[in-house]
């Protein structure tokens, strides 16, 4: 019975070594921002489509091939989403979606930095700044 | 409205089978995205190639969301090679405009074509089919790469499907990162084709096990298609009628993927990529002679 308690113990010790394993912790940093980037951009999609079938899709019955024009810059996304416009509020669903790896790259610099880590610090931050780079163009090339 | 509920709805099943075969597979779903929506449901090809951007991330980041965390996904590995993949992207970005593109479909299907012969190699030894009397393929006995020890590329993951711990070193990094430098250059130049190449050079050149191959490539995809998403969508070819039950069913088909992931043997899963790998490989030799089937 003792023994039993005893190894209880040591498993949960280790249990708990494994849970302060510094690369374990950013691991589950990374999953966790994955995840709920996931889950509210999903969310976000969700209730823009709830508006739209409560506003009743007038004037799309030429299906979605001839749909109308949707708003794509931020402040178009942002003004529509006050006015839940339910194609703004889908976009910005997208929006979340599309910024969730990004962030993830973000997330991975602190993690890394308290996994004193400081090669992994520095190859992040790079690629971080080809993405901040690649989004700079992208606005100033069309 | 009853038109658009169907197309609504044939759109959604058609990204839940995109989902599980990327998410299994390391890839982003665009090939079975692109001539869904462009073949069959009469989309124009700018607004499937934004449809198939998102259909990428949201595979990338619902599944990597669960490789990460049963450590299938190498973050190290993944994130050094980053580096080359968006590199490779901004570069591919810059030359779209100057190069041909059906040159370009020619240059990267023969790659494509070349790199079937060592999996096909790989995967006759594990059927168990002898090639060669004493040939020295297996990986294992190769001295692990000074530069993979040193960038801390080592790992360990648990296969439900062996019943065993799986560990393992990682080889020819130098090969592996200038095919990754490749797949960022394909995705920026033709928005296609970057989770094949990083599979190739992640199994194929750099001797990581298959599970961890799609799952480490799962989890670069995101990202290397973040880098043109922004674009893509202040262009306005993000449309969110197309593009929100893309991103509903890939998240979906994701969740049963990686399911299916944990479950295959590594040795089935890479039979199946070889299949795909072939016809992504013929359907890129194809458009670059301008032949559509």
């Amino acid at each position: 019975m003792k023994k039993e308690t005893r190894e209880t113990e040591e498993d949960r010790a280790k249990a708990a070594l494994a849970d302060e394993d510094p690369a374990r912790a950013t691991e589950l940093m990374v999953s966790v921002v994955l995840r709920s980037g996931v889950l509210i951009s999903a969310g976000v999609i969700v209730i823009g489509l709830i508006l739209l079938v409560m506003r009743g899709a007038s004037g799309m019955d030429g299906g979605i091939a001839s749909a109308l024009a949707f708003p794509h810059t931020f402040a178009s996304v942002f003004s529509g989403v006050a006015r839940l416009d339910p194609l703004a509020v889908i976009s910005l669903g997208l929006m979340l979606i599309i910024l969730t790896p990004v962030s993830r790259v973000a997330v991975s610099i602190v993690a890394f930095a308290m996994e004193r880590d400081w090669r992994y610090v520095a190859i992040t931050a790079v690629v971080l700044a080809v993405l901040i780079v690649s989004f700079a163009l992208g606005k100033g090339g069309s | 409205m009853t038109h658009l509920l169907v197309q609504f709805l044939v759109i959604l099943a058609v990204s839940v089978v995109a989902g599980v075969i990327g998410s299994l597979l390391g890839l982003g779903g665009g090939i079975i995205v692109i001539p869904a929506l462009t073949l069959f449901l009469h989309v124009d090809f700018r607004i499937a190639a934004g449809a198939s951007i998102v259909s990428i991330i949201a595979t990338s980041s619902g599944s990597a969301a669960t490789y990460v965390k049963d450590r299938l996904s190498n973050i190290r590995v993944g994130m050094f090679l980053e580096i080359l993949t968006s590199i490779g992207a901004v570069c591919g970005a810059f030359l779209a405009g100057v190069v041909k593109g059906s040159a370009l479909y020619v240059v990267f299907a023969l790659v494509l074509l070349y790199s079937l012969y060592p999996m096909g190699k790989k995967i006759a030894l594990e059927l168990g089919w002898r090639l060669r009397p004493h040939g020295k393929d297996q990986a294992e006995s190769l001295p692990p790469d000074p530069l993979a020890a040193k960038l801390g590329f080592s790992s360990t993951y648990y296969d439900p499907a062996a019943k065993r711990e799986i560990s393992y070193d990682l080889h020819h990094v130098p090969a592996g990162a200038g095919i990754m430098y490749f797949a960022g250059l394909a995705s920026g130049l033709l928005g296609i084709g970057s989770g094949v190449f990083k599979v190739v050079a992640l199994d194929t050149a750099m001797g990581m096990p298959m599970k961890a191959s799609t799952a480490t490539s799962n989890f670069m995809i995101g990202v290397t298609a973040a880098a043109s998403a922004g674009i893509y969508f202040l262009r306005g070819d993000i449309d969110p009628l197309i593009a929100a039950p893309v991103a509903l069913g890939v998240l979906a088909g994701s969740l049963v993927g990686t399911r299916l992931l944990a479950r295959l043997a590594g040795a089935s899963i890479r039979i199946i990529f070889f299949v795909v790998l072939a016809i992504i490989a013929i359907q890129m030799l194809l458009r670059g002679f301008n032949i559509s089937l």
